[in-house]
């Protein structure tokens, strides 16, 4: 523990401390960072000194006297994650003319995120992060595989890890790892299996159960000859039902309608009716109370083909998916923004669960990660996985070490347990590996481990 | 309550005792004297049962400010408890009850003494009573998360039950290296006081427990009258450093980091150093006429700068000195000197806040409908500290006058009496009349030491620490929480 602890952190100021910013609190205090959080309410700064080790400033993060304070000059890294988009933009840039750190902004409005390559290039932002538009996309993964409990994307679409429940009497219930390997007949890699609560990283004898939540890595083409060998039906879904008009709304109707998927939102304000209107015209959009149980039915709940409630308030949008659940088969997301009961939530079967928040701090941690590793081995991506007990961490190798040009057999001894390689990309072409495979320089590598908090590729070894 | 979690802390604090107690040892070794074998025997004993008590680090972590405290409390009664036991059963002390006052008034940094001979004891034990003093003045507990990592923002509750001060603010982002910095600039204090006192024509050993009791602002000395048989130049370090041990640490900081503008725009320090200065200059006017201009500057500033921060060094019998003067150095007590220093008392900072809402209660007054923030250091203060602070007064005179009422069973002048509890109750020292400068607190009862003991560490660990021992729903969540880890490890071995 003390040689993880006491190696030299990030100095990483955050401003803002709502709901991302508190999630960046934890998850980078819990990496060992030297955190500065600066917020304007002093209610919200106390609440997190209370409970993490880390310095609390009251003020606007924009000022130069508060950034100074702060210890901006020194510090590695900006976070600004604040309710306003033109705030954080602002914090970033003054901190980037009075120090020399990195920084990172939250700009979420419409307005600007079509502009995200310009403000990106134009202010030196090392990262512009948008949860709304994540949250979105990420909804639309799954609206793409509605048997999938989730679906992460790696290597830039290339490959793609789906989650799955094993129902009663399917056929991988009883199988083994190594059996169901055979049976396929493209490469597929399970990564990561879920048992009463418990996770296991499985080897080739692990016998899979009814019952069980599996992770599996493949090439996107080979995932639904994966789904169709299994008997997992993979009907597409044609159309969709949104009840809230937010931001997230707005993103996923695009994507979705770009896909050809017909949308239909159900929003309370009339105003912000006739904007998304606007905004999107082939979408339908309803001016109603999502919550009304007529109005649902009315607009055809029970022959939706899914369902998502992006609502601000988790309580309704938990509610609303158990209701459909109740009435019909449709697919349905839940957002979950703020709740920590993430036992109770797990239990519910709310079927495919989107934390909004998680999805932001996954990519900060991912870029803290991997500056805080002096040497180039970055990380392309991270994903936690069932509640933060995996990790699956895409690394870009681009120079050698003593991973690379090594078959995985010889290395096999070494490696670290409870950790694989899900799979290698090779310019584009995914490779499933096997012992005879080696890393080299170019690739990028995807590790899933229970070892949480690796930064290098060389990390994997004892 | 997290009684794995208290345990370990308090095991791990007896560990560290158990190695400081070395320190005397080694003393005995050098001037040969048999009180070095008891020393060891206790040490070998507090490491032994520190090291039973942290064998297995607990899986729970959890931790919040109730547990911060009351592992504070209990650390701080254990460490005076062992540190008195090597003078009791050295026969140093021949009576328990004086060796655990001994213990309590050095690890307070009180400096209360009930020896009436202290050339007569042990080197080993003199070296005992300045480290006491060195590491009460600082925090054990301070000094505990400077070295463990303990996860989580838990231990911000550990430091804010030991530091002096309504408020705790860190230096840098994480606690153990706010920690690591104190006890740096406190390390290097320490040497540099060390250093001048050396330069003086001091003894090695003597100058070594001087600025140990200095910087813990104490006042254990190795002679029987203090620092009155030193020479001027000794009584002038002596003065100055125990000015800079008052000092709010942060401005140290400052300091080595260049931030001129930031140190020496702290209010607190620039409040304090004004009362020292007054202080001086009012004493002095009292007593010059008794020891002309050179001597009376001399004692006026050795005096008001021992008692405001509560360091309880002598170079006269201020007790003879006339009432104004005596009323002076009492009134300088209760202010003690800047929050976040090793320094008693009330605390500039306390007062400063107080006076600033006695001040916006009159303009509530003039006009009712008014509406005014208090602020202090440049910075709004919340209603929340105001209260606490507000509290902390009411509390702290609740406990003054109670102690007083208790020890007045002896017999003694109300002057005593007062001027005892107030000696203690801000770790102060010496007091007026039979506890001044010149004698002790020996001919106290028995009962009347225990509730000095108590006062002492009450007001070392600022009041509420120690009083939630007497919470009764600490006491039953600690019993409850202790039967469900026993009936989990039941569950766990069927």
């Amino acid at each position: 523990m003390s040689s993880k602890k006491d190696k030299q952190g990030l100095k990483i100021i955050i401003v803002g401390a709502g709901n991302v910013g508190s999630t960046l609190v934890e998850q980078l205090a819990h990496e060992g960072h030297d955190i500065t959080i600066i917020d304007i309410v002093a209610r919200k700064i106390q609440a997190i000194t209370d409970n993490y080790d880390v310095m609390g400033i009251i003020g606007n993060g924009a000022s130069y006297s508060v950034l100074m304070e702060a210890g901006i000059e020194q510090a590695d890294l900006m976070i600004a994650v604040t309710e306003a988009d033109e705030l954080n933009l602002l914090c970033c840039t003054v901190a980037k003319r009075v120090g020399r750190c990195a920084a990172i902004a939250r700009v979420r409005m419409p307005d600007y995120s079509k502009e995200v390559q310009y403000l990106q290039e134009q202010l030196g932002l090392a990262l512009v992060i948008n949860p709304e538009m994540e949250t979105a996309k990420e909804a639309a993964r799954i609206l793409a595989m509605p048997t999938a409990l989730e679906v992460m994307s790696f290597a830039h679409g290339q490959a793609e890890m789906i989650k799955l429940a094993i129902p009663e009497g399917n056929g991988l219930a009883g199988m083994t790892i190594a059996e169901m390997a055979k049976k396929l007949p493209v490469s597929a890699l399970v990564c990561a299996v879920e048992r009463k609560g418990e996770v296991f990283i499985p080897s080739g004898s692990f016998c899979l159960e009814s019952g069980d939540t599996l992770s599996f890595a493949a090439p996107r083409r080979n995932i639904r000859v994966f789904m169709d060998t299994f008997g997992f039906k993979s009907r597409r879904v044609r159309d969709t039902l949104i009840v809230g008009g937010s931001k997230a709304s707005y993103y996923l109707a695009q994507e979705l309608l770009h896909a050809g998927i017909a949308v239909k939102i159900i929003e309370q304000n009339r105003n912000r009716c006739e904007e998304l209107s606007v905004l999107l015209p082939k979408a339908v959009i309803i001016n109603g109370d999502g919550t009304d149980e007529a109005l649902l039915k009315e607009e055809g709940i029970e022959r939706a083909d899914s369902f998502v409630p992006l609502t601000g308030i988790d309580e309704v949008n938990i509610i609303l998916t158990l209701y459909a659940k109740k009435i019909s088969d449709a697919k349905v997301i839940t957002k979950i923004n703020r709740m920590n009961f993430k036992s109770v939530v797990n239990s519910l079967e709310l079927g495919s669960v989107i934390y909004p928040r998680y999805i932001t701090a996954e990519a900060i941690v991912a870029y803290v990660r991997a500056r805080s590793e002096s040497r180039n081995n970055s990380i392309e991506t991270l994903y936690h996985l069932f509640d933060h007990r995996v990790e699956a961490i895409e690394f870009v190798v681009d120079e050698s070490s003593e991973v690379t040009g090594r078959p995985l057999m010889e290395m096999r001894q070494q490696m670290k347990k409870e950790l694989l390689i899900a799979f290698i990309n090779r310019n584009g072409h995914i490779i499933i590996p096997g012992g005879s495979d080696t890393i080299e320089v170019g690739d990028t590598v995807m590790i899933v481990t229970k070892h949480t908090g690796l930064q290098k590729l060389t990390d994997i070894l004892n | 309550m997290n009684n794995a979690m208290i345990g370990f802390i308090v095991g791990s604090v007896l560990k560290i005792e158990g190695i400081l107690l070395l320190g005397p040892c080694a003393a005995a070794l050098w001037y040969r004297e048999n009180a070095g074998w008891y020393y060891l025997c206790v040490a070998v004993f507090c490491m032994l049962v520190g090291w039973l008590m942290t064998r297995r680090a607990p899986e729970d972590h959890v931790f919040y400010l109730k547990e911060g405290c009351v592992s504070t409390a209990l650390s701080w009664l254990v460490l005076s408890f062992f540190g008195g036991l090597p003078m009791y059963i050295s026969h140093q002390i021949p009576s328990f009850i004086d060796a655990m006052f001994e213990a309590a008034s050095g690890f307070t940094t009180t400096g209360a003494t009930i020896l009436s001979d202290v050339e007569g004891i042990a080197h080993a034990t003199q070296l005992w009573r300045s480290m006491t003093h060195w590491i009460g003045g600082m925090g054990i507990l301070v000094f505990l998360l400077a070295i463990i990592p303990l996860s989580g923002g838990s231990n911000m509750n550990i430091m804010r039950a030991e530091s002096p001060g309504p408020s705790v603010g860190k230096l840098v982002p994480k606690v153990r290296h706010t920690a690591r910095i104190l006890y740096l600039i406190y390390i290097g204090l320490t040497a540099l006081e060390l250093i001048f006192l050396l330069c003086g024509g001091m003894s090695l050993f003597e100058a070594v427990n001087h600025s140990m009791a200095t910087a813990g602002t104490g006042g254990f000395g190795v002679r029987n009258d203090s620092f009155a048989s030193y020479s001027p130049y000794l009584q002038w370090v002596a003065t100055v450093f125990m000015i800079l041990f008052g000092i709010n640490f942060n401005m140290y900081y400052f300091l080595v980091f260049r931030q001129f503008r930031k140190a020496f725009g702290m209010e607190e320090v620039r409040n304090y150093l004004l009362v020292v200065l007054a202080g001086i200059v009012f004493v002095f006017c009292c007593i010059y006429p008794q020891y002309g201009v050179a001597d009376g500057a001399r004692h006026a500033a050795f005096q008001v700068s021992s008692i405001i921060s509560t360091t309880g060094f002598s170079t006269a019998n201020f007790d003879a000195w006339p009432q104004a003067a005596r009323a002076m150095l009492v009134l300088l007590m209760f202010i003690g000197a800047c929050a976040g220093s090793t320094a008693g008392g009330l605390k500039v900072s306390r007062v400063g806040i107080a006076i600033k809402t006695m001040k916006k209660e009159l303009t509530a007054y003039l006009h009712p409908k008014s509406i005014k923030k208090i602020q202090y250091e440049g910075k709004p203060v919340e209603h929340e500290v105001v209260r606490s602070i507000n509290v902390y007064f009411i509390t702290f005179l609740i406990l003054f006058a109670g102690s007083v009422l208790l020890i007045s069973f002896n017999g003694y002048g109300m002057e005593t009496n007062l001027s005892a509890v107030a000696a203690t109750i801000n770790n102060v020292g010496p007091g007026l009349d039979k506890v001044g400068p010149t004698t002790n607190f020996g001919h106290f009862s028995v009962f009347s030491k225990c509730v000095l003991i108590f006062d002492m560490i009450a007001g070392r660990l600022e009041l509420f620490p120690l009083l939630m021992l007497f919470h009764p729903t600490i006491w039953k969540e600690a019993a409850s929480s202790s039967r469900l880890g026993r009936r989990l490890k039941k569950k766990n071995l069927q």
